[in-house]
């Protein structure tokens, strides 16, 4: 196959380039009292696999798992390798610095940048889930830690867990806190302007077709009906819960819900625009006309880049949002 | 025995055989596929007969549904058997040449080059590159020394396997492959007033080849007796690719990949009722509303209130009788 060989080659002439450069960047950085002084000792955290010692305010990290990039971006963390494809651009300062290598999509994991940019700590985890087990192998210098929201956890747990383990390994444990208290803060404040009783449903839109996504176990919104005790308009299991399942605008319309809060899955995605935006589907829409939810202009649109981000600024931001909708 | 030519003797005796019941055969066939149109009309979620506004939401998404079911499996069913005549071969259809998949690539390309294309520009290219990608199958064709039964399918299964290859290698590095998906899963949920109408064009091809009918038999009987009897073979040839990639076009752009259609269809009523296209044309158009429509109906009422994309339950159910095809016509 002349085609792989030409990509290992290439991969090869990559790394050694990288190797070369990194060298350079090593002996610039005898010079540089930012680098020289890095936070002393390590700590003990607990990841989704077991207790992991980490050093404290690691000089070269390489982070895979999208919830957080927020954080890092907020605390001005820089990064040494990041999946570029899945960050839309939302963080410019990672996907545009050319000096970040570019470790692939979920898709098509580039696992050798990632030993390319030496890197001390590596958050792996989430979408690369998959490819723990060989960047594990692949980078014995490195610690690799998984801290993305565990599946059958309470997810709002989840994230005030991993945004405190990020805390602790940067040496920012304030900043976590108080990213810990907006966020509950922000909860609460949803669930006191919910009238706790109109019908929500939540539906994901992409490539002009509308999705449901379930109560609880429904991707990114299924956790709002727990979190904020809200009442489904549609309560039915699903069988898909990360794309959600097919369903009819007459579904919609026999359900005939007071709020829709909607995710549009294709907003996110930088590159093609030739998708139906998500107002136009469920507003545009002649079925949907005189469901209580649209004729009284209770639709929620949540942040496109939601569906790339997942982390708890989002949620956060999501739940003022809630809030302010409902208290309107 | 597998027949490579259109009219076998076999066939011919099946035809005889309950001969006496013809009269009545069409217009019963079409009182079924009414019964079923009529079920699909009032079978869904929202209670249309009962219901607040039921008469609107009848309006709104049943019959535009409805008509969108009847419009692709006519076209595709008689688009099926046109392909068949033309390569004369039973195991040729859009999906099974590769049609569809160029189809897809056109779109996607659209979409890629020019997001804002709106629907027609959209279609206008995937037929463009439906046609296109026809016309080098049958090129491909015309130059392979054995075209046995299987290996015209074949070459068209694996010209289609390139292109869909290429199809989906762009949308990864574009980052539309998961909307790629969305699109081609062949689905009639979306189907709704005000999304639907522009599928009136496979109408035309369906009234189209009903016209040009008899060409099409004769063109199936291979090029020297079509040019023999004073055919212009080739203009034929292209008359019908257009039609069929035309069809492919509009449905993958408006609906998606419907598999099955055009290969079950006509190999059923041709089974049964012998070859000759002109009155076998209305039956392979019942036939496609019908295994359209049954399957819609199978894909919105075993999981309600979602739905189940119709191209999954023809894919079950038209592999089932695709292979019972396969095993009694060899035995």
């Amino acid at each position: 196959m002349p085609r792989s060989r030409t990509r290992l080659v290439a991969a090869g002439a990559f790394a050694a380039l990288t190797l070369a450069l990194a060298g350079c960047a090593g002996a610039a950085s005898e010079a540089d009292p930012i680098e020289d002084t890095p936070a002393a000792g390590t700590v003990t955290i607990e990841d989704n696999h077991g207790e992991v010692e980490v050093p404290i305010d690691p000089a070269r990290v390489v982070a895979l798992d999208n919830h957080v990039f927020e954080t890092l971006a907020a605390w001005d963390i820089p990064l040494v390798a990041a999946p570029k494809p899945i960050m839309g651009s939302t963080w410019p300062q990672y996907t545009d610095d050319e000096t970040v290598l570019d470790a692939g999509s979920h898709f098509e994991p580039q696992l050798e940048s990632i030993i390319a940019a030496q890197p001390d700590l590596i958050i792996g985890g989430y979408r690369f889930a998959e490819s723990y087990d060989a960047i594990v192998e692949q980078n014995p210098d490195a610690v690799v830690i998984e801290i993305a929201p565990r599946e059958g956890e309470d997810q709002s747990a989840e994230l005030i867990r991993q945004v405190e383990i990020l805390g602790q390994i940067f040496d920012r444990e304030a900043e976590a806190a108080e990213l810990v208290a907006d966020f509950e803060g922000a909860i609460a404040d949803a669930a006191d302007a919910y009238d706790g009783e109109s019908s929500v449903t939540t539906l994901l839109t992409s490539g002009g077709e509308i999705s449901y996504l379930a109560p609880v176990t429904g991707r990114s919104l299924g956790v709002l009906y727990p979190n904020v005790g809200l009442v489904p308009g549609i309560d039915q299991a699903a069988d898909d819960t990360s794309h959600g399942d097919d369903i009819s605008v007459e579904a919609i319309a026999a359900a005939n819900p007071d709020w829709l809060i909607v995710m549009d899955r294709d907003g996110a995605l930088a590159a093609p625009e030739g998708y139906v935006a998500a107002a136009e589907l469920i507003e545009g829409s002649a079925a949907l006309a005189n469901v209580t939810a649209v004729a009284e202009g209770q639709v929620v649109y949540v942040d496109p880049n939601f569906y790339l981000t997942e982390d708890i600024q989002s949620y956060t931001a999501l739940y003022e949002q809630l809030a302010e909708a409902f208290g309107a | 025995m597998l027949h490579q030519t259109a009219n076998a003797a076999p066939a011919e005796v099946r035809t005889q055989r309950g001969a006496h019941l013809r009269p009545y055969a069409l217009p019963a066939a079409v009182l079924v596929t009414c019964g079923v149109l009529a079920a699909s009309l009032f079978i869904g979620v929202y209670d249309v007969v009962g219901g607040e506004r039921g008469a609107e939401m009848f309006a709104i998404t049943r019959i535009p549904r409805t008509i969108a079911l009847v419009l692709a499996g006519c076209a595709l069913a008689v688009s099926g058997l046109v392909m068949q005549m033309l390569t004369q071969n039973r195991f040729v259809d859009a999906t099974t040449a590769g049609t569809t998949e160029w189809a897809s690539l056109g779109l996607l390309v659209t979409v890629l080059v020019a997001p804002a294309a709106g629907l027609t520009a959209r279609m206008i290219v995937a037929s463009l590159a439906a046609f296109v990608g026809t016309l080098v199958f049958l090129a491909v064709l015309r130059r392979i020394a054995v075209r046995t039964t299987l290996v015209v399918p074949l070459v068209g299964i694996m010209l289609g396997a390139v292109v869909s290859a290429f199809t989906t290698f762009l949308a990864a590095s574009t980052n539309s492959l998961q909307m790629l998906g969305t699109w081609f899963m062949g689905s009639f949920t979306s189907v709704v007033r005000g999304r639907y109408e522009v599928l009136w064009v496979v109408a035309i091809v369906t009234l189209l080849v009903f016209l040009a009918a008899d060409r099409f038999t004769v063109a199936g009987l291979g090029r020297d007796v079509a040019t023999s009897v004073g055919m212009r073979y080739e203009l034929v040839v292209f008359t019908g690719t257009a039609l069929v990639a035309v069809a492919a076009g509009v449905t993958t752009v408006v609906v998606g990949f419907l598999p099955f259609i055009g290969l079950v269809v006509p190999n059923v009523v041709s089974m049964i009722r012998g070859d000759d296209l002109r009155s076998n044309l209305p039956w392979v158009c019942l036939g496609g509303v019908l295994l359209v429509t049954v399957c819609d109906i199978i894909g919105r009422t075993v999981r309600m209130p979602f739905e189940i994309p119709v191209s999954m339950v023809l894919g079950i159910v038209g592999s089932a009788v695709f292979i019972a095809l396969l095993v009694r016509r060899r035995g």
